[in-house]
């Protein structure tokens, strides 16, 4: 994917009254899936908002595809998708009509819409009960019904506001697969705004942290995992202080020890410490199961951005 | 045999056509036609607000039928020869029959108006709906037009049949009894009201509707509104009616003002300053008691411009976009 900016938010400030939600905020939202983090309060939904053109701003301003955030916001809806987190749906509609609606408020003409819900309809998993009162559905069906009528009219970035919600197991693992398919596999852009950060690890590459109002830290998950120094895990069959022993006399510090798992640290590159590991596995006759770069979770990694 | 699917079922973007977000109050609007006239509820209602109508029609029909066979009455010597029936023909006022049918229809209308826009927004509410429409190139204006445009248009088609089937019938029918020379303006006049009495009633159905999360809810509002406001016109009839023989013309005049403070006093009194008549006993049955006066056409236009625009200004500040998210 190519890293141009879907959005560009320059020093946006937003008040309720007297209560500042966002303060002079500024961020790029790049291409692909973007996780959207933050605290409760933090100001995710001001930012959702202010994309989709309902809120003026007290200061600043935007672009969203390269139309303003202030003068825009109907060009700006009918190139996105919004999947709100609260269930929703037109009442007395079947789902069919009611996504072939959603497809003609985005501007689609009528049988196009009728057409493309169907399709859309059945690649979201709804194909068997589409003729069905949408009222008569589960919390699953009710959420991809939510994806199918943000889908409808061909949208270029898909909001999702907790995509999961109230999902069994199952239901929660499809709809991330179905997520990830459409970020990954057809290249749609995506912002998940969720609290349940295995599943922005699951389908993001990128995430936006916004604590307070203010853009605390962004950029790849990858990047944010990794920790200062790329320490090694280094995984035995047995545990074994005489490797330990070997790799200090090395020039590595021992940081972690769990069992026969170890974490140390060594100055150079990851592939110069991987060449000290196995030179000290030779000496001690230590048989090496798995070597890695150590990272953090992305729950350490965001508690300490929150921090 | 394979199992796999004959079409291809992965997602494809959507590369067509997407129209001008201009005119997105007509979708809405569309929706709420397509629904509503598939309602057999409406059409049972419209014909209902037609009885009055339909009886007229039964009765002009034989009268006519039987006053060409029906000997002259001889009155005396030196006075022409007199038809009782052709008599009953020449003194209809056929303007007056369109305020009966009106006045007569009105609860019906309600009942249409319960049937097909009560509930609009309320039942948005209840289903988040304005969630789907706000998120998409949609404004609060168009939601509203939309709304309020699908439930007038639907009320128009409802109320106007039988009017219109009897204007049609009338005209086709009764031109020599001065059908069309009694008011020639008759059918604007009357196209007139009932965009007002469809306008009216839309508007406080998308009022009353945005004030609640429960269709039935409003429904029952609306409907206590109507009843609650038209005990005060039957309440005001009776006083008038005291009044038919006290002569007292200061109280008189206050009657006849107050008669027309209702939903259906509103529309009956813009019926009758519209068609600047101030009615007649329904059926043509003589009677010898006054009809109350019809209001001054502004005053009763502008009542009703004024509380159509106010139940539009409560939906207007009921519906919020920024409450779409979050």
């Amino acid at each position: 994917m190519s890293s141009v900016s879907v959005a560009s938010i320059q020093n946006l400030t937003v008040r309720y009254g007297r209560f500042t939600a966002l303060d002079n905020f500024s961020v790029e939202v790049p291409n692909g899936c973007v996780g959207l983090l933050g605290p409760n309060g933090a100001g995710k939904t001001t930012l959702i908002k202010t994309l989709l053109g309902f809120i003026d701003a007290a200061a600043g301003g935007g672009t969203v595809f390269g139309h303003d955030i202030k003068k825009d916001g109907r060009l700006i809806r009918q190139k996105i998708g919004l999947m709100p987190e609260q269930d929703c749906h037109i009442p007395g509609m079947s789902a069919v009509q009611f996504v072939a609606f959603a497809g003609e408020l985005a501007g689609m003409p009528a049988a196009q819409a009728l057409r493309r819900a169907h399709e859309v309809l059945e690649y979201c998993g709804l194909g068997e009960a589409r003729y069905r009162n949408v009222e008569t559905y589960s919390t699953g069906m009710k959420q991809r019904i939510k994806l199918a009528q943000a889908l409808i009219h061909g949208p270029k970035l898909l909001l999702l506001d907790e995509p999961t919600n109230g999902l069994d197991p199952q239901g929660r693992e499809d709809m991330l697969e179905l997520v990830r398919s459409i970020t990954h596999e057809k290249e749609l852009n995506v912002i998940v705004s969720s609290h349940l950060l295995p599943d922005i690890e699951r389908i993001c590459d990128h995430v936006i942290v916004v604590v307070g109002g203010k853009l605390r830290t962004e950029g790849l998950i990858r990047d944010l995992k990794k920790i200062e120094g790329h320490p090694c895990d280094i995984e035995l069959r047995e545990a074994s202080p005489a490797f330990v022993a070997a790799i200090e006399t090395l020039g590595a510090t021992l940081l972690e020890s769990k069992g026969y798992r170890y974490r140390i640290q060594a100055p150079g590159t990851p592939d110069q410490v991987s060449k000290l590991a196995f030179q000290a596995a030779r000496q001690t006759g230590a048989q090496v199961r798995e070597f890695s770069v150590a990272e953090r979770s992305l729950e350490d990694a965001f508690l300490e951005a929150i921090r | 045999m394979s199992s796999a699917p004959i079409a291809d079922l992965s997602y494809r973007n959507y590369d067509g056509a997407l129209e001008s977000p201009n005119k997105l109050w007509w979708v809405i609007a569309r929706q709420i036609l397509r629904v509503s006239l598939k309602k057999r509820i409406l059409w049972v209602m419209s014909f209902l607000a037609g009885s009055y109508f339909a009886i007229m029609m039964a009765i002009f029909f034989f009268t006519e039928r039987m006053s060409q066979s029906t000997a002259p009455m001889m009155t005396g010597s030196n006075m022409p020869a007199m038809n009782p029936l052709q008599q009953l023909m020449d003194r209809i006022i056929w303007k007056d029959q369109f305020v009966h049918g009106i006045s007569m229809g009105q609860m019906w209308f309600l009942i249409m108006s319960l049937v097909v826009g009560v509930g609009t927004i309320a039942n948005d509410n209840r289903a988040n709906a304005l969630l789907v429409y706000l998120s998409k190139p949609c404004d609060k204006k168009d939601y509203l037009l939309g709304k309020w445009m699908g439930v007038f248009l639907t009320l128009l088609i409802g109320m106007s049949i039988p009017s219109l089937f009897f204007y049609a019938y009338g005209i086709l029918s009764y031109r020599d009894y001065g059908f069309f020379t009694g008011d020639k303006l008759l059918l604007f006049k009357l196209l007139f009201l009932l965009v007002t009495n469809a306008a009216i009633y839309a508007s406080l159905a998308i009022g009353i509707s945005s004030l609640f999360n429960q269709g039935r809810l409003a429904g029952a509002t609306m409907a206590a509104v109507y009843f609650l406001s038209n005990f005060f016109t039957q309440a005001m009839s009776g006083a008038w009616m005291a009044f038919q023989d006290d002569g007292n013309a200061t109280a008189k005049g206050i009657v006849s003002k107050l008669f027309y403070g209702s939903v259906d006093g509103l529309n009956i009194g813009l019926a009758k300053s519209t068609l600047a008549t101030s009615g007649s006993p329904p059926f043509g049955i003589p009677d010898r008691m006054e009809q109350v006066p019809a209001p001054p056409f502004l005053a009763a236009f502008a009542i009703i411009i004024i509380v159509s625009m106010l139940s539009m200004l409560i939906a207007w500040k009921r519906v919020r976009a920024v409450e779409v998210v979050g």
